[in-house]
């Protein structure tokens, strides 16, 4: 299991990853850094932790070629940026310092996407958590409303302790990119379970109509790929209040991904998958049948889609035989729906008709 | 009191000669106000650059463009040369006496004439706007210029002179002019710009003429300059006689008709080319006329039996009757550095390549390929490319798309040397100018207009060969590009990379900096090569240098091989590594044992050579690894080389009548005046 660690720890753990190099130098050999390999071919099932993690596939990027040696000579400038934050007691976004990496000459960035993933790189090869580097995200977490109670320590240092349903307006409570244990305390409930929804429309809908009262449920808005705040604090309600979880997303390939990354861990961060991941979420809909079931008004899937749809069915993740039947059957109808298709019927179909129907069938409606 | 008759007469003539002005205005370049300017410029500026290279005097041609009057589309055109000058007596016979000048008399590459030349400009002047043409002239062995307004009496097909007289010429800094002539003319006319317009044809010009300066005062006061380039003036082209193969039946009953030859053999050598003394005898027996016939009693059939010989089409013993080529030194190719020089001094760019094929002959016409090809900078990369055509140095403004040079680039797949063209037809599109010269001592227009070169499946052939090898040079110079890229990469890897994570992780760890020697030999495993082409203004030298770095562990051996201009006249010095002359243009050195780790330098300088001419070495190399940065020897391009070295050794030999002493006769003085050509008013050569 991940866990923090000390800032001894985390320099001790980056001057592992900066001692590779050095002797690697010291031995006449071009120096190196040796990662998992980050694709779905190198991602396994741990029964254990019940999430998929990094298989043994490493890579080595070694500095015979320009890229690499970049990318070498910017990890060690992020080290020593990182050592130099432990001690001045800083922390800092992803994106400022990708903005300092201006002053690094040859080791600086070429864009955020490459210093965000030098910051997940350092994380998979220390087994450090970017919280330990103080490194922050620029990512929005999520909204949730519903009877749940917790407490937040605000900028003051002073805990606050907000309801959900009750201290909160109607764009809910917006979850912190900060939601361990220092900084959020899961205080109590009084709901069934918690529905994580894809858009902001159909989270608004179901709060107007009043769903997560009528059904004991709380309500969390993943805004499309959630964060990793969203995924964090969802696991932690599902472990600490033992709460189910069921996912309502649109009814397309990239659904499916936001579930498994949800579920089972997402390919970027499945170093840390059994710290964000739910392995027991439950996808609701849409699914393919669903499709046909209710007639949803539909798009064809587009060539982009079609590759994605294919691409899932030799990811591991979907290995179980509902998620091959659901893609296939997804291929075979060559369409795609979105949740708020389900308006078809009226404003109230999806609170009143659809969501009890499949709650029903999970036993919990 | 005169008679009526005569006055009518007379009326109709004149009537007559505006009205054949009139009828062909659109051959002789008048058809409309934009193209009457560009026409009466080219034939001014033509005028002042034949007379230039004709005097071996570098050209320095003034171009002024003024608005008269917009309304009514008057224009004032002043062109001024600083050539040899008329002499004053001779004035007017240039300026109002139709078809005047050596050009029409011999056969040679002339830049030849638009219609009927500066006459027509005088003449076009008085039609529209009845004003007389100013010109002054002065030769530097007179003190003071000549000055008279030439116009035209169109009765008597004769200049008429006004207001002569003689004045000192002097220049806008208050200096004295010593020689050169100036032109003032108002016409009616239009000023365009762009594509078609006075300044892309001065722009054009100065591109073949890179010993010209030119400058352009546009209507609205704004100058443009072409500087000159090069000191180098033209060679000086020799005039032949007519090649059998290229000659038609009244050129040669006209020859016939005008010989003083005594006997057909003399007749038949000593007024063609490519005709040798066993020649001329098989001709008369093929034509079946007895070789001691005088010329000019030959009789039509036999004239006919005569042309029919020379074409092949009477053999003897079962065979065409052999004929030598024609001498090639009556053309005047730019030259390939030459079109480099002017093409780069109009047009910004990152890739040039230029080319001059060996002379070939067509029909019995000696003539040259020459091309260039522009690419990169600030050129468009979206539009068609640039095509820049040139007949005899002069440039082809019109009728692109039916020309001879156009076709022969659009049958070029363009798509296999980096341009874009859909469907590998048409014009290529791409940040790029191509530039096609023919040299030729018979330009074969499409029509009078002489805009258009007419379809010959030889020369065509030509230009594409010519053109397939440059598209091949640029698609060397981009992989070039390209592998430079990487070495460059591969540079910075170990330079400023690799140490800067030495150093940096020393640091982290407190630990000292470790030696990087071993590492980069791991890294690059390579042999490579750096090559630097350097401009140095204190020798005036352009410096080579060539270093390869052996970054493997074992010793090398290669045979290093550097192109250089050899051809365009460079001088190898200061070569202290040695080396031999592998072919024309190709230096090479053997390197017997490159030690690990270790690097070595070839270097050397080029003289004789102006800054810019020469900026790009290409190297090659002979052994069994690759050599990074440069590219393995192709022994068929080497061939290539050798191949244009035997053909043009073997054009250039003199016509030699090895075998067979002739002793019959004495040969004199060639008796029959040079085929004039001159058989339609406006026509140039038949």
């Amino acid at each position: 299991m991940t866990r923090r660690h000390t800032p001894e720890e985390t320099k001790e753990a980056m001057h592992v990853i900066v001692g590779e190099m050095y002797d690697r130098i010291v031995k006449g050999e071009p120096p190196t850094m040796t990662l998992p390999v980050r694709t779905k071919n190198n991602i396994g099932f741990d029964k254990k932790l019940g999430v998929y993690k990094y298989g043994k596939k490493q890579s080595i990027r070694d500095a015979t070629s320009l890229g690499s040696a970049k990318q070498l000579l910017r990890a060690l400038h992020v080290v020593e940026f990182i050592e130099e934050m432990l001690v001045a007691g800083k922390s800092s976004t992803l994106r400022e310092m990708y903005y300092i990496s201006e002053a690094w000459g040859l080791g600086k960035f070429g864009s955020q996407n490459e210093s965000n993933n030098l910051a997940e790189d350092l994380e998979i090869v220390t087994k450090c958590l970017r919280e330990d580097f103080k490194l922050r995200p620029e990512e929005d977490g999520a909204r949730m409303i519903g009877n749940l109670t917790l407490r937040e320590r605000n900028r003051r240092g002073e805990w606050m302790r907000i309801n959900a349903r009750d201290d909160v307006g109607d764009s809910g409570y917006g979850v912190p990119y900060n939601v361990e244990s220092e900084k959020i305390e899961l205080l109590e409930h009084d709901i069934d379970f918690i529905m994580a929804i894809e858009t902001g429309g159909m989270f608004d809908r179901l709060i107007e109509n009043g769903f997560d009262e009528e059904y004991r449920c709380g309500l969390l808005h993943l805004k499309g790929q959630p964060a990793r705040s969203t995924r964090r604090i969802m696991k932690r309600m599902s472990e600490e209040w033992d709460l189910p979880v069921v996912v309502f997303l649109d009814g397309d390939p990239w659904s499916f991904r936001i579930f498994a990354s949800i579920a089972y861990g997402a390919i970027k961060t499945a170093h840390i998958s059994e710290y964000l991941a739910t392995p027991t979420a439950t996808y609701l809909g849409i699914t393919a049948d669903d499709i046909v079931a209710y007639d949803l008004p539909n798009d064809d899937l587009s060539k982009k889609d079609i590759e994605a749809l294919k691409a899932e069915l030799s990811d591991p993740r979907f290995a179980d035989g509902w998620w091959q039947e659901q893609i296939n059957m997804m291929l075979e109808l060559g369409k795609k729906a979105e949740q708020q298709s389900l308006a078809k019927y009226g404003l109230d179909f999806v609170t009143e008709t659809y969501l009890p129907e499949k709650l029903a069938e999970l036993g919990l409606a | 009191m005169t008679g009526i008759a005569e006055k009518l007469a007379s009326n109709q003539k004149q009537v007559a000669i505006s009205e054949f002005f009139e009828k062909n205005k659109h051959f002789l370049g008048f058809d409309s106000l934009a193209r009457s300017l560009i026409t009466a410029v080219k034939e001014a500026v033509d005028n002042a650059l034949d007379a230039c290279e004709e005097a071996r005097i570098l050209p320095t041609i003034k171009v002024a463009i003024e608005k008269v009057d917009a309304k009514k589309d008057i224009i004032k055109l002043i062109v001024e040369d600083n050539g040899p000058g008329i002499p004053q007596k001779s004035i007017e016979k240039v300026f109002g006496q139709l078809l005047f000048g050596s050009r029409f008399h011999a056969i040679r590459q002339s830049r030849g004439q638009q219609g009927i030349g500066i006459t027509g400009v005088v003449m076009y002047c008085q039609l529209t706007t009845g004003r007389t043409t100013h010109v002054r002239s002065k030769i530097a062995s007179e003190p003071t210029a000549a000055v008279v307004d030439i116009g035209l009496d169109t009765r008597k097909n004769k200049a008429t002179k006004s207001n002569q007289g003689r004045e000192i010429w002097y220049n806008p800094d208050g200096s004295s002019k010593d020689h050169g002539t100036e032109v003032t003319a108002q016409m009616k006319a239009k000023y365009q710009k762009g594509r078609q317009s006075v300044w892309q044809y001065l722009r054009m010009t100065s591109i073949v003429n890179p010993h010209a300066e030119i400058t352009f005062t546009d209507p609205d006061g704004e100058m443009h300059h072409w500087p000159r380039v090069t000191e180098r003036l033209p060679t000086k082209v020799e005039a032949i006689k007519p090649h059998p193969h290229g000659i038609e039946l009244g050129q040669l009953q006209r020859m016939a008709s005008e010989s003083t030859d005594s006997r057909m053999t003399v007749f038949l050598r000593m007024n063609f080319s490519g005709v040798s003394a066993r020649a001329s005898k098989e001709l008369c027996v093929a034509a079946e006329i007895d070789e001691k016939t005088k010329p000019t009693k030959m009789n039509p059939d036999q004239i006919r039996a005569l042309l029919e010989s020379f074409q092949g089409e009477r053999l003897i013993n079962g065979k065409p009757v052999k004929l030598l080529n024609p001498p090639t030194n009556c053309l005047s190719p730019i030259e390939e550095l030459l079109i480099k020089k002017g093409l780069s001094k109009t047009i910004d760019s990152r890739f040039i390549a230029t080319l001059t094929r060996a002379p070939e002959v067509t029909q019995g016409n000696p003539y040259q390929v020459e091309v260039g090809l522009i690419f990169g900078g600030n050129m468009p990369a979206d539009k068609p490319v640039e095509i820049l055509r040139f007949a005899n140095r002069v440039p082809l403004m019109y009728q692109q798309g039916g020309c001879l040079l156009t076709k022969a680039i659009e049958s070029v797949d363009w798509r296999q040397y980096g341009l874009d063209q859909p469907g590998a037809k048409g014009v290529p599109k791409g940040p790029a100018a191509i530039l096609v010269h023919l040299a030729s001592t018979n330009v074969q227009f499409t029509s009078e207009a002489k805009e258009a070169l007419a379809d010959n499946g030889e020369v065509i052939e030509e230009a594409r060969k010519a053109m397939l090898e440059m598209g091949r040079g640029l698609r060397k110079h981009l992989e070039k590009k390209k592998k430079m890229a990487k070495t460059k990469e591969k540079f910075e890897l170990i330079n400023d990379i690799l140490p800067a994570i030495a150093k940096k992780s020393a640091d982290i760890l407190g630990k000292p900096v470790p030696d990087l020697a071993q590492s980069i030999t791991k890294i690059m495993s390579a042999v490579i090569s750096e090559t630097e082409t350097v401009w140095n203004k204190e020798t005036k030298q352009t410096d080579v240098s060539i270093t390869l770095f052996n970054y493997t562990t074992r010793v090398r051996a290669y045979t290093i091989l550097a192109t250089w201009p050899e051809k365009a006249g460079a001088a190898m010095v200061n070569n202290d590594t040695g080396g031999r002359k592998e072919a024309t243009g190709v230096w090479a050195w053997k390197l017997d044992s490159l030690q690990p780790g270790e690097k070595t330098v070839l270097s050397y300088s080029l003289g004789g050579l102006e800054k810019g001419d020469w900026t790009e070495t290409d190297i090659f190399f002979r052994g069994s690894q690759d050599v990074i940065g440069a590219s393995k020897m192709d022994e068929k391009f080497l061939e290539e080389i050798r191949r244009q070295e035997r053909a043009l050794s073997e054009m250039n030999e003199p016509e030699q009548e090895r075998d067979e002493p002739e002793a019959e006769e004495p040969i004199g003085e060639p008796s029959v005046a040079a085929p004039t050509g001159q058989t339609t008013l406006f026509g140039g050569e038949a």
